[in-house]
């Protein structure tokens, strides 16, 4: 009976919430795309993505948007990431210009309207199922 | 008192109104980054229907971008605000705008690929590429840096490049649009149609 309080302690510490943003919706030659979303940590320990799964692509990497500048105008690219840390009690938005999932060799064109369904993988072994829509934005 | 003060207060509003009234008319003050001195661009690419000449599309206000189709993220962010700002546009307006995707990646966008992306936007979008050496060439004379990274093999890298909107008018660059302002749609609709 002791033990019941550090379970439900336990379940408390990592609690990841999404809340869904879209999956966009690129011209059918393209074989990737971007998934957008936000991750909240309602818990009091860190939470670190690792990863995400969905059936309508071979697989999902992290993605960071990098910036510099040459020549006065703005550089822009993508790195890898092999995580992405959302801290105790805050958020880490995934949006244009900012955090992607990239969604790499997709196996169908998408659909504008349609839902994909993300698992996504937190280090601690938790999985969270997110729901995203289809949108040209 | 009230009379005492009427006179002053009209006297006042009668010069304000003067002054806007004496205001040069016409004269826009643009948010995307104007030239000085516009510099004289010109390029032959290739679409899938054959070479496409810059200089022939002469009377039509040019925008282009530069990017790549394997990028989901910085690309069709602002392909989506150029579709946006176009689609702003009157129909008279739209056809003396010609918006152009140039790609940064011969190797895996042909022609074909480059223009189905650009008209997956827009079916007016027209999208182009060329010899590695050509792209090198037409970046250089635009002040374009592109550069593959993150490299895992044939086909399989990224690709880091200028995200700006360049704006040509009769054969000169005059306008530019970082990859922030060209969010502002209103905006730059309002530059475009300065320059139309």
């Amino acid at each position: 009976m002791r033990f019941f309080p550090l379970l439900l302690a336990t379940l408390a510490l990592a609690q990841p919430v999404a809340v869904p943003g879209w999956v966009r919706l690129v011209p059918s030659v393209v074989k990737d795309t971007a998934a957008y979303l936000t991750l909240e940590n309602r818990g009091k320990t860190p939470l670190r993505l690792v990863g995400a799964e969905t059936k309508v692509a071979e697989r999902i990497s992290l993605h960071q948007d990098h910036r510099e500048h040459r020549g006065g105008q703005v550089v822009l690219g993508m790195r890898p990431l092999p995580y992405v840390d959302i801290p105790p009690r805050s958020k880490v938005e995934f949006r244009p210009g900012k955090y992607h999932l990239m969604l790499e060799g997709l196996k169908r064109p998408l659909k504008a309207g349609e839902k994909v369904e993300l698992t996504l993988r937190f280090a601690d072994g938790t999985r969270l199922k997110v729901i995203l829509p289809v949108e040209m934005r | 008192m009230k009379g005492k003060l009427l006179v002053p207060v009209l006297a006042v509003l009668a010069l304000v109104g003067l002054a806007y009234w004496l205001l040069p008319k016409g004269s826009h003050s643009f948010y995307g980054t104007k030239l000085l001195n516009p510099k004289p661009v010109d390029f032959l690419l290739q679409s899938p229907s054959g070479p496409v000449r810059l200089g022939e599309m002469r009377g039509k206000l040019v925008l282009i971008f530069f990017g790549y189709v394997h990028c989901p993220d910085v690309c069709p962010t602002t392909m989506l605000a150029l579709k946006r700002a176009y689609e702003a546009l009157s129909p008279e307006e739209q056809n003396r705008v010609q918006v152009v995707f140039i790609s940064v990646d011969p190797e895996r966008d042909t022609p074909e690929i480059a223009d189905q992306y650009a008209k997956g936007f827009h079916p007016r979008f027209l999208g182009l590429t060329g010899s590695p050496e050509t792209i090198q060439e037409v970046a250089r004379s635009l002040g374009v840096y592109y550069q593959k990274t993150q490299y895992r093999g044939p086909g399989e890298y990224l690709v880091d490049h200028t995200a700006t909107t360049f704006v040509v008018l009769e054969g000169k660059l005059v306008l530019l649009f970082s990859p922030d302002k060209v969010e502002e749609t209103q905006r730059v609709v309002a530059d475009l149609r300065a320059l139309l």
